[in-house]
């Protein structure tokens, strides 16, 4: 029997029988359907958390002083406390191409007060840099000016609550207010922004690095905040950074770097294999859609029985009929899974008209494996009526026994 | 052409044991037109199963133009039901989705022939058989008689050697029934060899040759049975 006649043969009997045909297709095309649009939700999902995080503060490397040894047990003898990572450090940074700017950052809590009014606040040394890096915005005033990072400068940015706390409703710009034992002069507002790197920016006062660390009486710097030129920029950033601290700290590499791009990266896996498991989840439904052709394929073998023999009879061999009707399944499953696969860009093309901020997408695995399975099903649960129908007695089937 | 030595055929139903066919000879030349008879259950549908094929005999030997089929497998017995026989059913059998000139295409289509050619025989068929205006009619679109004749035109598309027909004017009117063993006669005539189970002794005493059976065997006394 030649191809296209076999297909002939089983386009004919399905729209010969509609009804049954349409049921089975209305399954495969529900299971692949759910199989393409949750992974497009997943995979939506996934995108809208990166995107969100590389608007929170793009391509940054945060360099922490000391070695974290996350493998091996026993510290290194040798070394002892780590060097400390000074403003120089930093500085020197800035040599490298991948880096775009820096950020130095002296930590430290202090009283601050103005007039009989005082509060415990965490003042934050650093530059005018850290404004960019930071996404800062600023409600009033200015931020620090860009000088030479080295030199002192009593001028400090607070917090819009720190505002209220010491100059409620009053005019803050310009004011002198004392942090520990020196006076400086506040120059700006910072807007709200809520928490940023785990610290409430409204509680703040953010001062020069330079007259942050003489206040502290510290060389060392909390951390530098590093930015990449790029998001493709970020590993050769990081690796500039080892390379030049290591370079100034005698070949020692006592430092600890961070990307942002590690901490998205696990967000990333949570979400594909979130993805992953709605896929498998929805895949469920393509097995069941597989299952109801079994069963309709075993009820048409039984309602055609004497077409069965018949074919046997004019001389069909059993192969012939095995893949007459594995055809017949084959066929099902691929128009089924169109049709499924219609739905699912129909769906998610009306849900990105819907939403336009969630950033649906069907990945292109999803799709493979929406086919594949579909099809896989379809034979698979086609072989059994089908063998059942290649088997039979032609005489018995004839007879309708 | 064919010869049957000693053929048994038996049932197992329920524990017991049913004897369809005892000791069955026949032979019978090419173009012969033998007419089977007799009871229900004797086991005439029986006998034409194991001489088309589709039925194997418990014990025997079964020759058809000078093979012994009993030693053939499924296979090769599928490819010999294509190639040299063609069968006549009371219910006709037709596939109801599919238009007569489908029908009537099937064999050719399970053989591999071209479309074309197909195509070509198919037509040539139908207008010997008069139904050249039925070509794309469907089985529920036909009346009794015409749909045995697209029956009988496919079990002689392939050109076969042996027709085997099981009560073919079973389901048919006197006028009908008459048209069909004309044209199985004409087929017969052309060479065919034609073997019909009949219950109707008018169609059956047609036959050249006819033979009766009685419980499975065939019948040496009945007047009928003999060669003519
Ligand atoms: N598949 C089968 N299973 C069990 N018994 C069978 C089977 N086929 C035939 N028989 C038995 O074999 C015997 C002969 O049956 P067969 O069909 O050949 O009779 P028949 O002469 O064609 O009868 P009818 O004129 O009613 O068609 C009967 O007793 C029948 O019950
Ligand atoms: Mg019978």
């Amino acid at each position: 029997m030649r191809l296209n006649d076999a297909f002939g043969f089983g386009l004919r009997a399905l729209t010969g029988a509609r009804s049954r045909t349409w049921l089975m297709l209305l399954a495969m095309a529900i299971g692949v359907a759910s199989v393409v649009v949750l992974t497009a939700l997943g995979e939506g999902a996934r995108r809208f958390v990166a995107n969100e995080f590389s608007s929170l503060g793009s391509h940054l490397v945060i360099v922490i002083p000391g070695k974290v040894e996350t493998t091996g047990d026993t510290p290194p003898l040798v070394g002892g406390t780590p060097r400390d990572v000074t403003l120089e450090d930093a500085l020197a940074l800035e040599r490298s191409s991948a880096i775009q700017r820096i950020a130095p950052l002296v930590l430290g809590a202090a009283p601050v007060s103005y007039r009989q009014l005082e509060r415990d606040i965490t003042v934050m040394g650093s530059t005018a840099e850290l404004m960019p890096i930071r996404n800062l915005e600023l409600a009033r005033g200015k931020f620090l000016p860009e000088t030479d990072p080295t030199r002192e400068s009593a001028v400090t940015v607070i917090g819009d609550k720190l505002k209220k706390e010491l100059f409620g409703n009053r005019r803050a710009i310009g004011e002198w207010v004392r942090i520990h034992d020196r006076r400086f002069r506040v120059i700006g507002i910072l807007k709200p922004l809520g928490e940023s790197l785990g610290m409430d920016i409204g509680d703040i006062a953010v001062i020069p690095v330079a007259s942050a660390q003489s206040l502290f009486n510290t060389e060392g710097l909390f951390r530098i905040l590093v930015q990449a030129e790029g998001r493709e920029a970020v590993p050769r950033a990081r690796q500039a950074v080892i390379d030049i601290i290591r370079q100034r700290h005698d070949d020692e590499e006592d430092i600890t770097v961070i990307t942002q791009d590690a901490l998205l990266s696990t967000f990333d896996d949570i979400f594909r294999s979130l993805t992953y498991t709605v896929a498998g989840i929805a895949s469920i439904s393509l097995a069941v859609a597989g299952i109801l052709i079994m069963n309709v394929m075993l009820v048409a073998v039984s309602q055609r029985t004497a077409e069965i023999g018949l074919l046997k009879a004019l001389g069909g061999r059993r192969g012939e009929i095995l893949s007459l009707f594995l055809i017949e399944a084959g066929l099902l499953s691929v128009a089924g899974s169109t049709i499924g696969l219609m739905v699912a860009y129909g769906g998610v093309w009306l849900m990105g008209r819907i939403y336009p901020d969630f950033p649906l997408l069907i990945p292109l695995w999803s799709l493979g494996a929406a086919l594949g399975i579909s099809l896989a099903t379809g034979l698979l649960f086609g072989i059994l009526p089908a063998r059942h129908a290649a088997r039979l007695d032609p005489v018995v089937a004839l007879a309708g026994r | 052409m064919i010869r049957l030595e000693r053929i048994n055929r038996s049932f197992v139903v329920g524990g017991e044991t049913v004897h369809a066919l005892r000791d069955i000879d026949l032979e019978m030349a090419a173009g012969d037109y033998l007419s089977i008879m007799g009871p229900s259950g004797s086991g005439k549908s029986t006998l034409l199963n194991i001489l088309g094929l589709l039925d194997q005999p418990n014990s025997g030997r079964y020759f058809l133009q000078g093979t012994e089929t009993t030693a053939l497998n499924e296979t090769e017995q599928a490819v010999a039901r294509r190639d040299h026989i063609g069968f006549v059913f009371q219910s006709f059998h037709l596939i109801p989705r599919l238009t007569a000139a489908q029908n009537i295409e099937l064999p050719l289509m399970l053989a591999g022939v071209e479309p074309t050619e197909r195509t070509e025989r198919v037509a040539a068929v139908l207008e010997q058989l008069g139904l050249g205006d039925r070509a794309r009619h469907r089985p529920d679109q036909l009346s009794g008689g015409q749909r045995q004749r697209v029956a009988i035109a496919r079990a002689t598309i392939m050109q076969p050697a042996l027709l085997l027909a099981d009560e073919p004017t079973g389901n048919l009117d006197k006028h009908s029934g008459d048209e069909v063993v004309q044209t199985l006669e004409q087929l017969n005539s052309r060479g065919i060899t034609l073997v019909v189970v009949t219950h109707d002794p008018e169609i059956g005493g047609r036959a050249s040759r006819r033979i009766r059976m009685v419980d499975g065997a065939i019948d040496p006394g009945h007047p009928l049975t003999g060669s003519g």
